[in-house]
């Protein structure tokens, strides 16, 4: 809109409100400490006269700065607060006196957009806008204040992204066939926005290039095979040597014993044996001694004897000459210490034996893994040579660097190769396998490079060419490198024109697994359960008001236990006995609840699988807050009070109406993730929904928040329930606005203890889980607040899970411009009823998926462009 | 129980497998570097200006600077000494360190102002560590634009560093980091390093103690260690030579943000390229005749011993003369089973003045002092080229940016001094200064190790000379 015509139209407002109640008058042009005075309409006309008598002001009469129907809108439903004087929040949206001002504060519209859709703003019991307005104030936030052009917004610019841990891993197994142990050698990644392939914080050090120099040695000293041809190789289990009455992995140092194995040699030659053996004793010391005799064809060909050694493992190399046909293998195990000097025990495991045979070349098969980088025998003229190394280096680097390689970067390769083959004693396949380790250690690999294509380049915001695309759906979908298929599609310019259908085979795809792993586990978090550490005994003493005897208990259990054996009087060592003998009993009556390693396991299966079930099926994601099924084990079912699922293995059950669970935030790995040690949290669970669900996080607490000591004062005859000192704590104006959004989303989940358990009572008293969200909506308890998520609040939901989502796809934080694009993937979630593909195929149709900023425009625009990020 | 040779053999098998042993007699298991080494203006001839004597002792001994964080505060009375300057009485909290009381100077009056909320509200915890070395404010980002100041570490590294092999090492304790945002707003990054190579740029620290020892002395058993090293030598000469071609051309490719990604890349093939280089210089490093550690054990206290175990051995072997150790991340939330307490460390320091809580959180604290009264025991007990102790030639700091963890403040900060900086320092006092930035002390100390040029850090408004 030309600057001309909206002055006229502000004039034009401002002259027609001037006489009107006084929440229209003006006040924009006064100075602060005269709008705080106490209006009326008397005020209005004393202001009015005040204004008349300012000449400056009638020289240039001040803009309104909102077109006409918006400036409606806020004077209806925004003012009361924000405009006339009053300025709550120290936000008042009457202050402006250009669209420059308001283009300064971009932040503050888009807070204001936030909030409206949200549905925070205006406060309940106040007048809200209906659809249609919100939809004008949206329109005109959009595209006057953050300038969106809705045909083609802003891309935005993802900065160059290294490897994570989990795309290194993957990029290395799928590239060549080895896995490399991530967790071990490489250092944690930081993280940004929530999830760890944020191109911006993914940083590189001296020590982590270093780390990953000696990951590409360890990885093709590993992966590549050195020479052409190796001996057939047979290996027999442990579990493949029977004997009368005892079991080849578990051997008795008291007990004699043999056992048996026949094996068939195809050919005559000589063999190779490798013997496995390891000993299994406990930490403490066993005096046992054994001999170990292995025979083959009744011949005694190898003895060891063996003692106390913790765990360790043992191998030994044999050869044999034999015939073509049977030949019958033992392990003998004769005692050497009697059984009564047994302290504990000790055991021989025949691990495995490998036999390699026959040594003569002309028998030999293809390494393990040859095909993956070689397809025939090297040829024996020097210049074919190097041409059959060129090629081999050609096809690896591409694969590598994901796009096509330069010239001189195979030029370069080929002469590492062709310096090490050349040299005495290596192979071609050395040479090969040594140029392959700076290529692994090049920024190209490590960085995930991407260029628009060629066509496009004069454009603002260009598209980015299919090898970069195929990377982009590759690490989105899978956490790893294009496969064949993507990247023959990108190499003949088809993956644009094939792209759902590539999306479709992707998610169908083993691979998608990553998504849900890498993505779940940290929207939900659930990567942190492993790290959680919940006291079981006293959360479950707390459900049953039993939490101050147990730790009086625990005192004086500590106290006498610290008083030397000797020194305690008969008395004490009664009482200590009496404490042991209760405890015991207890144990006997309560249920044992223990977070262990396969209770954590089957709840991080749970919340996956009801991802990847929404995902794979394509079912609506609404499914994620309301299900009436879930996923379970026998475990984790009896955690939650669930009969008849018997057995480990994770399966879909269906859940009565009547039930608590059913949606992800009701399932054991949300509950303990967002739990205290010893007692549940209705604060972090609230926040959690607000940042994970409905995408409208509060502001971080203030400095100094008054310690909620002061609000469990109050109770001196007995110790409070949560809701109870939350409600205090709430009833501070300071802490009240953000408590007011967070505690009653946390307390309707306090039927769910720390453990992810169904309680009745906290702290004794009986739970009340009701309340009412600060969008005004009441309920009884968390299945009502599900059921109001995915109505009223369906849209929140599909606007935070895109955000997340394209978060994590991009690779960078949303920026206000973003907007655009989120808001079209919402409208499409909801036009196909929530269904899973219409946000996946959203965001990868998103423009920022597809383009990018120009070179050049993107160098002008980070100058420029405030940083306004989405909170 | 029987007691055959046999057993007895086995029990000693036994005993020298447990790591707590890891280092018993490693005094006679390095071979030192001979003092003359040290001597100024002899091995570093090529020093532009031989008085100013880096990082060295007056004896001519390497003179070490470490840093030991340990999170979430202390509970104050516990903490503070009674008494006065040489008159004083440990704390509670600070009993363990009796045997080396005399090593010890209790700081009184360190403040960070920059980790206060100040206008950033919440997030005392990553304010904490982040201010702990640098100073600065560092901003309240999630992500993308995480901005601290260069540590007091790094900025001695910057100018010691060339002396030896390595130019500083990064330990720390908390091998898993948490995914999402960290403290209120704050990038995870603030809490889970102590050391800021760049305001944009932390050393990530290494968990791992087994890569560590790799990485000072070689993979392998003793003996096979040197080979091993000089063979990675050349491979990664040949790999820097094809990366950096890479770079090189792929820069031309890149716009300004991508660049300056690049260049975290650029200057990490130098560095690596300059420690070849350094290497060479220096020759054969030690080989330790001690079996490398496995990998991160189970247990907590038996993690922390071997990581301290290592900036021992790194400053015994002089393979670096500074090392950082986060024991773990600021904020850490973690339980000690070991001493019975099941809730976690943060959590009870938000203690409502509930004196089982407090209680609980003393004696943590305690645990943690513990640690540090082993490392500074064995420090003492390793002789070094000069015939002092290492902890003599060494300057330790122990202390977290948190005061108190219940109210997060962050003035008057549990810190002491351990080490006498080889006669540079004055310790075997409580030394109370009323109230001075943490910082100024933090440049006394890097004048000591050589770098006087330096005179500002963050906050800093002078250079504490009298510790």
């Amino acid at each position: 809109m030309p600057a001309r015509a909206d002055q006229r139209i502000a004039s034009a407002t401002r002259l027609r409100t001037c006489f009107a109640p006084w929440r229209s008058s003006p006040g924009s042009f006064l100075p602060q400490s005269q709008r705080r005075a106490d209006f009326g309409l008397a005020a209005a006309i004393i202001l009015l006269t005040v204004r008349l008598s300012l000449p400056i002001r009638a020289e240039s009469p001040p803009p309104s700065s909102y077109p006409p129907n918006v400036q409606k809108i806020l004077t209806t439903y925004c003012y009361d607060c924000h405009g006339d004087g009053m300025d709550k929040g120290k936000v008042a949206l009457d202050e402006f006196n250009s669209h420059a001002e308001m283009l300064a504060r971009q932040d503050l519209f888009f807070n204001a957009l936030k909030n409206v859709r949200a549905g925070i703003m205006p406060p309940d019991k106040k007048p809200r806008p209906a659809a249609e307005d919100q939809q004008v104030l949206a329109d005109w936030i959009k595209k006057d204040i953050l300038q969106i052009d809705p045909q083609n917004p802003d891309p935005g610019k993802v900065t160059i992204r290294r490897l994570n841990r989990v795309e290194y891993r993957n990029t290395i197994r799928d590239l060549t066939g080895f896995d490399f142990k991530v967790e071990e050698e490489l250092p944690p990644d930081d993280t940004g926005y929530g999830f760890d392939t944020i191109g911006d914080v993914l940083t590189l050090s001296p020590m982590l290039l270093e780390k990953y120099m000696r990951a590409a040695e360890t990885i093709t000293r590993e992966a590549v095979p050195r020479i052409t041809r190796v001996p057939p190789e047979q290996i027999i289990p442990g579990t493949g040597f029977q004997g009368a009455s005892c079991d080849a992995q578990r051997l008795s140092f008291y007990q004699p014993a043999n056992v048996n194995h026949l094996f068939k040699a195809a050919d005559a030659g000589k063999y190779q044996l490798k013997l496995e053996l390891e000993v299994l004793g406990q930490f403490e010391f066993d005096p046992g001694k054994c001999r170990a005799i292995f025979k083959a064809d009744g011949r005694e060909i190898w003895t060891n004897e063996f003692g106390w050694q913790n765990g360790k493992k043992f191998t030994f190399d044999l050869s044999q000459n034999w015939q073509a046909g049977d030949h019958p293998l033992s392990l003998e195990v004769q005692p050497l210490l009697s059984s009564d000097k047994k302290q504990n025990s000790l055991d021989l495991r025949l691990r495995q034996v490998v036999i390699r045979g026959p040594l003569d070349n002309a028998h030999g098969t293809r390494p393990r893994n040859f095909d993956r980088y070689f397809w025939k025998d090297p040829p024996q003229s020097s210049q074919e040579r190097r041409q059959y190394a060129r090629e081999v280096l050609t096809r690896f680097a591409t694969k590598a660097y994901r796009r096509p390689v330069e010239e001189r970067t195979i030029g370069r390769l080929v002469a590492i190769a062709e310096g090490v083959y050349k040299s005495p004693a290596k192979s071609f396949e050395d040479g090969i396998a040594e140029a392959m380790i700076p290529l692994l250690a090049s920024p190209r690999f490590l960085f995930r490079v991407e260029q628009t294509e060629p066509a496009g380049s004069h454009e603002k915001y260009p598209a980015l060419d299919e090898y970069a695309l195929a990377s982009r759906l590759a690490y989105f979908l899978w956490s790893t490198m294009p496969d064949e298929e993507l990247f023959g599609l990108a190499s003949r310019h088809e993956l644009r024109k094939n792209l759902d259908q590539q999306v479709r085979r992707m998610i169908a795809d083993r691979r998608s697994q990553a998504l849900i792993d890498n993505f779940v586990g940290q929207w939900l978090q659930v990567r942190d359960l492993e790290g959680i550490n919940i006291d079981e005994r006293v959360v479950l003493a707390r459900d049953r008001g039993e939490e101050r005897e147990l730790e009086q208990r625990f005192h004086r259990f500590r106290e006498l236990q610290a008083i030397p054996k000797e020194k305690r009087t008969p008395e004490q060592q009664q009482e200590l006995q009496r404490m042991i003998d209760e405890r015991r009993k207890r144990k006997q009556n309560q249920q044992n609840v223990e977070l262990d390693e396969g209770l954590r396991r089957a709840m991080r299966a749970e919340t996956e699988m009801c991802f990847g079930y929404v995902l794979r099926e394509d079912r609506s994601v609404l499914e994620l807050v309301s299900a009436d099924y879930t996923f379970l084990n026998e475990k984790l079912a009896a955690h939650y009070g669930i009969t008849n699922v018997m057995g480990n293995e994770m399966r879909q059950v269906s859940l009565p109406p009547e039930s608590p669970r059913g949606g992800i935030l009701t399932d054991g790995s949300v509950l303990v993730v967002t739990s205290n040690p010893t007692r549940t949290s209705p604060v972090k669970r609230g926040l959690f929904i607000l940042d994970n669900v409905l995408g409208i996080p509060p502001p971080p607490p203030p400095a100094n928040v008054p310690p909620l000591e002061d609000s469990e004062k109050g109770f001196t005859d007995h110790q409070p329930t949560l809701r109870e000192t939350l409600e205090i704590h709430r009833g501070k104006p300071l802490c009240n606005s953000c408590h007011n959004r967070m505690d009653p989303l946390g307390l309707s989940l306090e039927n769910f203890n720390a453990l992810g358990m169904w309680r009745e009572r906290e702290r004794g008293v009986d739970i009340d889980a009701g309340g009412k969200l600060i969008t005004g909506e009441s309920f009884q308890d968390f299945r009502e607040v599900k059921q109001t998520i995915v109505t009223r609040h369906r849209l929140d939901f599909y606007r935070c899970l895109t955000e997340k989502l394209l978060t994590y796809a991009l690779g960078r934080g949303l920026e206000y411009y973003d907007v655009e694009t989120v808001d079209r993937i919402v409208q499409a979630i909801d036009k196909e009823n929530g269904r899973f593909s219409a946000l996946i195929d959203g965001v990868i149709h998103s423009g920022p998926f597809q383009k990018t900023r120009s070179s050049s425009v993107s160098l002008a625009n980070n100058a420029s462009a405030p940083a306004v990020l989405i909170k | 129980m029987s007691s055959s040779p046999i057993d007895k053999l086995a029990r000693e098998r036994f005993a020298a497998l447990t790591r707590r042993q890891f280092l018993r007699g490693l005094g006679a298991c390095v071979a030192l570097p001979a003092l003359e080494t040290f001597l100024p203006g002899k091995a570093f001839a090529s020093e532009p200006d031989p008085g100013l004597r880096l990082a060295t002792t007056s004896t001519g001994a390497p003179l070490r600077f470490g840093v030991v964080y340990f999170p979430n505060g202390a509970i104050q009375p516990s903490w503070w000494p009674k008494g006065d300057k040489t008159e004083f009485e440990l704390g509670q909290t600070m009993l363990p360190l009796e045997n080396v009381k005399h090593s010890l100077q209790i700081l009184e009056g360190m403040d960070h102002v920059n980790a206060t909320p100040g206008p950033d509200g919440a997030g005392d915890h990553a304010r904490a560590s982040g201010t702990f070395l640098t100073g600065v404010r560092v901003k309240k980002t999630a992500g993308a634009d995480i901005h601290a100041g260069i540590s007091i570490d790094q900025v001695i590294a910057s100018k010691v560093g060339h002396l030896t092999r390595f130019p500083s090492l990064e330990l720390t304790c908390d091998a898993v980091r948490k995914s999402g945002n960290c403290d209120s707003g704050y990038s995870c990054a603030y809490q889970y390093n102590l050391s800021w190579r760049s305001p944009t740029t932390p050393v990530a620290p290494e968990p791992n103690p087994r890569l560590l020892f790799e990485r000072l002395f070689g993979a392998g058993n003793h003996g096979e260690r040197l080979e091993s090293l000089r063979r990675r030598q050349l491979e990664q000469r040949s790999i820097l030579d094809f990366v950096l071609d890479e770079a090189h051309s792929l820069e031309r490719q890149l716009t300004y943000r991508d660049k300056q990604k690049l260049d975290e890349y650029l200057v990490s093939v130098r560095e690596i390229e300059e420690r070849i280089q350094k290497a060479e210089h220096f020759g054969n490093p030690a080989d330790p005749a001690i079996p490398t550690p496995d990998g991160i054990p189970a247990g907590f206290e038996e993690y922390v011993q071997i990581m301290f175990d290592m900036m021992v051995v790194g400053f015994q072997t002089d393979s670096t003369r500074i090392a950082t150790f986060l024991l773990a991340n600021e904020g850490s939330n973690r339980p000690f089973p070991e001493i019975g307490i099941a809730e976690g460390h943060h959590s009870l320091t938000h203690h409502m003045n509930k004196q089982d809580m407090i209680d609980k959180v003393a004696q943590i604290d305690v645990w943690y002092v513990k640690q540090l009264a082993r490392f500074l025991e064995k420090m003492e007990q390793v002789t070094d080229v000069d015939g002092h102790s290492l902890l003599h030639n060494s300057m330790i700091i122990y202390g977290s940016g948190n005061a108190d963890g219940n109210r997060h403040t962050h003035t008057n900060l549990p810190v002491l001094l351990a080490g006498s900086g080889g006669g540079a320092l004055t310790p075997g006092r409580f030394a109370k200064f009323g109230s001075v930035p943490m910082s100024n002390m933090l440049l006394g100390l890097a004048a000591r190790m050589g770098a006087r040029d330096v005179d500002r850090l963050g906050d800093s408004t002078g250079r504490l000379d009298a510790i």
